[in-house]
């Protein structure tokens, strides 16, 4: 027997829960799943990356590799958006390049190569390792300078500390998560939040998670109040790491440093739990706990076009 | 003696690749460890940043604030560029630490912690390898 997990038709950081909540329902007895986007009308970087975390994860419960890149002997399915503009999209964005891997994927999926318009300044790119870091940092510089610049009017040394922040983010995975996983960074334009240009990274793995990472060093200082979420207050609000050595847990206090200046966002979902550092333009709550649980861990960044923001 | 750093070469002997970003802690530590087998303990260094693209946190507190700790009598950057400067700082207030920066015309600033920043510029100028220039700061006087 199969089990249905439903993509939402709009795929993003805000419908996630809904995905998750259909993923944990569908995960409960070990059938094989079946990744409906039949009916997607659009997905984030956020939704994107979210999405092949899910297959990776289902592939392993099934007895794949599951990681970035890995296979399985019954890989989960994945029905393919019915508008051919939507999966023209994803397969631009270097989405099926990657599900390829991890789903058994039933609908046409165009053969294109991920894209080098200005949209998609990364393309889904699988962080497994160290390496792997160096060619996401390096790709960025190239293309990213000018349109963090010209588009959102951010001072050009900014696109440094872009850079900075993106190789930290992908570090967790390599550092913490104990599987692969995958960024993505688009520029598009948020009409609905904030009538301007957005630049967002998302990076997302279907790794331990923090609440694991981080349970031999912290969970007794917690006690009671061990879990999800104060796993992630401990990481992105004190910094903590799972290394003894002083130097380490500086990555998310230096992203959370950019994003300040930039007016910008971070939010992290893990197991059970999200935390975001919410700007003034947004109306995100910094702290929800007894979400559907959800395997490893997603990292949503967003800079917006600088100038006078919604309050 | 003034030892002398050539980071980005140091990067591209170290690691497999041509990078011109020092990101990862596993591209520090390379760098790092490669950094210190040619350098003696308890030495002025001179690290010259040149060529290099982006420098990430991890980099920056895995060989800056590494050798500053653990192997360097003062740590003198040059070359850096604001992004440089914008991972090393926090990363040195984080530990109490502090290195040299030398500007572009030569004269030298502090950066992380203030009062062991104060102590590496009075070192400097007692070892005569720096000294006050007419108008008040402090420049190199070899290197």
């Amino acid at each position: 027997m199969t089990r249905l997990v439903e993509v939402p038709a709009q795929f993003d950081d805000r419908s996630f829960d809904q995905f998750a909540a259909s993923y944990a329902l569908a995960t409960a007895d070990g059938e094989r799943l079946l990744f409906d986007a039949h009916a997607a009308e659009w997905a984030s970087p956020y939704g994107l990356v979210g999405l092949l975390a899910a297959g990776a994860a289902a592939g392993r419960r099934a007895g794949g590799g599951g990681g970035a890149g890995g296979g399985g002997a019954e890989r989960p399915l994945l029905t393919v958006p019915a508008s051919a503009e939507v999966v023209s999209y994803w397969a631009r964005a270097g989405f099926f390049r990657e599900a390829a891997d991890l789903f058994e994927v039933h609908g046409k999926v165009p053969k294109t190569k991920p894209a080098t318009e200005s949209e998609v300044l990364l393309p889904v790119t699988p962080v497994r390792a160290a390496e792997d870091v160096h060619v996401v940092v390096s790709t960025i510089q190239q293309r990213a300078s000018a349109i963090l610049a010209k588009e959102l009017g951010l001072d050009p040394k900014a696109t440094m500390g872009f850079a900075m922040a993106l190789s930290e983010a992908c570090q967790n995975i390599v550092e913490h998560a104990g599987s692969g996983g995958w960024v993505a960074v688009q520029a598009y334009n948020w009409r609905r939040k904030l009538a301007r240009r957005v630049v967002v990274i998302a990076v997302a793995d279907a790794g331990v998670g923090f609440r694991h990472s981080l349970e031999p060093s912290q969970a007794k200082r917690f006690g009671d109040r061990w879990g999800d979420a104060a796993a992630l207050e401990a990481a992105l609000i004190q910094g903590v790491s799972r290394f003894r050595d002083p130097g380490r847990g500086q990555g998310l206090a230096g992203i959370r440093r950019y994003l300040a200046r930039w007016e910008g966002k971070v939010a992290i979902r893990s197991g059970t739990a999200r935390i975001a550092i919410v700007p003034r333009w947004d109306d995100d709550v910094p702290l929800k706990d007894g979400l559907p649980a959800f395997p490893g861990s997603q990292v949503l960044l967003i800079i917006p076009e600088q100038g006078s923001t919604k309050a | 003696m003034i030892q002398h750093i050539r980071v980005h070469e140091v990067l591209q002997q170290s690691v497999a690749g041509f990078y011109a970003d020092l990101v990862t802690r596993p591209t520090g530590r390379a760098v790092r460890e490669s950094i210190e087998r040619a350098l003696s303990s308890g030495t002025i260094a001179v690290m010259d940043f040149t060529g290099v693209g982006c420098l990430d946190y991890s980099c920056a507190d895995e060989i800056v604030a590494k050798l500053v700790r653990e192997k360097v009598l003062v740590l003198l950057l040059r070359g850096t560029t604001d992004g440089h400067r914008d991972a090393i700082e926090p990363v040195l207030l984080g530990h109490g630490l502090a290195a040299v920066c030398e500007r572009p015309d030569g004269t030298l600033d502090m950066i992380g912690a203030r009062e062991p920043a104060a102590a590496l510029l009075e070192e400097l100028v007692a070892q005569q390898v720096a000294a006050r220039t007419p108008g008040g700061a402090i420049a190199l006087t070899a290197a």
